[in-house]
């Protein structure tokens, strides 16, 4: 028995879709921001690597329908800030316990 | 949500400690070119004031030698015995040059030999090279490595996590296609497209695209319309998210399956009017404490006797006792028997709004498109008088490998069989109605007990809203009296309010004074 019908289509609405809340990627893109400005202005070298990883953490739990332009966004200021701070002071990285 | 947040906080407060570290770092290195300074400048300066003070101390004890010797010799010519004293003294000193040179003073030829130098040639700073100025370039930066390091683990991860998600994602489709497109006239739609794939001529229906739609790198949806007894099925793929690193080490801890969700919406007609879940244990109360319809029609959780789900493992929400006994068929019981803990739940609606919302969120948003999530009846409240319910039936699946084989291999050879199990149940569903009065009165009763709870609380919100509305405009009002400076215009205003207070506290007693005559 065939049980198609061709008059009962429907299209797809994304509203549709299970809501679950994960605003990881949301938190993420946050921290890498807050992360990017800590070190450009206080100059610590290992918040621009934090913030580097934030973004790719951002990037990796990212929904399709999210923003792209922010996602990016996110990377190049981080990137920014790794580069800036190293410009400013080429010596390497100590991180503030392990001295 | 929570493993987030905590691991937010984690991060807030580590960032909160090293900071405060870091300045007090930088606040002690604020002065340590001093320091510095201090210590290469002034490292030749000690041998100078002690040796000066011992000098002077020596020439002091000189002087008392020296007169004992003119008394000595005061019998003799005063120039024999002044240059006798003088070579005495001479010698006295060169003896004690001696003991300067081989006893206290190292540098002393530098001394004496810079001493006339000093004031020509400036103090020489000897600088800290930094570290990666010297010789070994590249082997001081081993943090920044470490880090570069973390960061390509990180992409090889992503990259090896997304592809093995991908992989499942198409073996899923691949295994159900044939049933689907017997089944359905449109399989796959992205709602965006003028016109549905199955109604467009041009494209050749190539049956080894995969028309998945990927909403991110861990879920994969397929649209499926065009049916007898439903609207519409909404195909899930949930995957645990192995395209990133620190969800996977959290797996570690608390194990998170891959999700196989089925969403059948019905129209009115098609499904009688009852709520009923079939969940296991741990999401039967997760469920029972989320989920809006399930929290206002099914009152408890009772534990069922049928065979195969009397270990315990399953229990029953159920708003109409007779639902229980007509859903879980011999289909069902044998299913759960051939795949044991496959099965997460089947949750049955003609009154589903999606999850609870948070009472702080309670806000209501006019502007919000309608939809059949948790802010449903936040645009309804405000809105419009109606909830916007959906009657579904949702089937979850969990994807776990079985029989010592790989998850792939598992999937491919079960995904008919999960998809032929969710097609048979909604059938059953369309085809069951009532058979005892006292089920449908039952089910009116409770449906038209929460619609009036729902007008009470759209109306009390209303009342709110006016109410605020009403003080804003008061508030303007005053405002732009009070700034008009003109003292006979406040006064008019003011005994214009109090007037209103007046009239809104006497009215009642007013209306009984006319009764009672």
């Amino acid at each position: 028995m065939d049980n198609r019908r061709q008059a009962r289509i429907h299209r797809f609405r994304p509203a549709l879709i299970t809501q679950i809340d994960d605003a990881l990627p949301d938190y993420m893109n946050l921290m890498g921001m807050i992360f990017s400005m800590c070190s450009l202005m206080l100059k610590i070298k290992w918040c621009a690597w934090i913030a580097i990883f934030a973004a790719l953490v951002g990037f990796a739990n990212s929904r399709t329908t999210d923003d792209a332009k922010q996602v990016l966004s996110s990377f190049m200021l981080s990137i920014s800030a790794v580069v800036v701070t190293y410009m400013q002071n080429p010596a390497p990285m100590t991180i503030p316990f392990m001295q | 949500m929570r493993s987030s947040m905590t691991i937010l906080f984690i991060l807030f407060n580590l960032l909160s400690y090293f900071t405060w570290s870091v300045a007090k770092k930088i606040k002690d290195e604020d002065f340590s070119e001093f320091d510095d300074f201090d210590e290469d400048e002034f490292v030749v300066e000690p041998p100078y004031s002690p040796g000066a003070n011992q000098l002077s101390s020596k020439t002091q004890s000189n002087k008392p030698e020296v007169a004992k010797v003119d008394d000595s010799f005061q019998s003799l010519s005063s120039k024999s015995a002044d240059i006798k004293v003088n070579d005495e003294v001479t010698i006295d000193d060169e003896d004690d040059d001696l003991m300067f040179d081989e006893e206290e003073f190292e540098t002393s030829d530098g001394y004496s030999s810079s001493s006339p130098a000093t004031s020509t040639i400036p103090d020489l700073k000897i600088t800290e090279i930094p570290a990666n100025l010297t010789s070994n370039h590249w082997e001081a930066y081993h943090c920044e490595a470490i880090m570069l390091l973390l960061l390509l683990g990180y992409l090889i991860n992503f990259l090896l996590g997304r592809s093995k998600n991908a992989r499942l994602a198409d073996i899923v489709y691949r295994s159900q296609r044939d049933l689907l497109e017997r089944n359905f006239c449109l399989v796959g739609d992205n709602g965006q497209t003028r016109t549905t794939q199955s109604a467009d001529d041009s494209t050749v229906n190539d049956s080894t695209t995969n028309k998945m739609q990927k909403e991110s790198e861990s879920l994969y949806i397929l649209w499926c319309s065009g049916r007898t007894a439903i609207e519409s099925m909404l195909m899930e793929v949930r995957l645990a998210k192995r395209q990133c690193l620190f969800n996977s080490l959290a797996a570690m801890i608390k194990s998170s399956n891959d999700m196989l969700i089925y969403t059948a919406d019905y129209s009115k007609e098609d499904m009688e009017t009852f709520v009923f879940c079939l969940a296991k244990k741990h999401c039967a109360a997760k469920l029972h404490r989320d989920m809006n319809d399930l929290s206002q029609f099914c009152s408890e959780r009772k534990t069922s006797d049928k065979r195969g789900l009397n270990n315990g493992n399953y229990q029953i929400l159920s708003e109409i006792g007779e639902v229980s006994s007509a859903i879980i068929d011999n289909r069902v019981v044998d299913f759960i028997e051939k795949y044991p803990d496959v099965l997460e739940y089947i949750h049955i609606s003609d009154q589903y709004t999606g999850m609870k919302i948070q009472n702080d969120t309670q806000q209501s948003s006019p502007n919000t498109t309608p939809n059949a999530g948790s802010t449903a009846q936040q645009q309804d409240a405000s809105n419009t008088s109606e909830r916007s319910v959906r009657h579904v039936l949702i089937i979850a699946f969990n994807l776990v490998a079985r029989n010592s084989r790989s998850l792939e291999i598992t999937t491919e050879t079960v995904g008919s069989d999960y998809l032929r199990f969710v097609l048979q149940l909604i059938d059953r569903v369309n085809s069951f109605r009532f058979t005892l009065k006292e089920s449908k009165n039952k089910a009116i009763k409770n449906r038209q007990r929460i619609e009036e709870q729902f007008l009470k609380n759209v109306y009390q919100q209303r009342q709110e809203q006016a109410q605020q509305r009403r003080e804003e405009k008061r508030r303007a009002e005053k405002e732009k009296i009070m700034q008009s400076d003109d003292p006979e215009r406040q006064r008019k205003w003011e005994e214009k309010e109090h007037k209103r207070e007046m009239k809104r506290r006497q009215p009642k007693m007013k209306q009984m004074k006319v009764k009672a005559m």
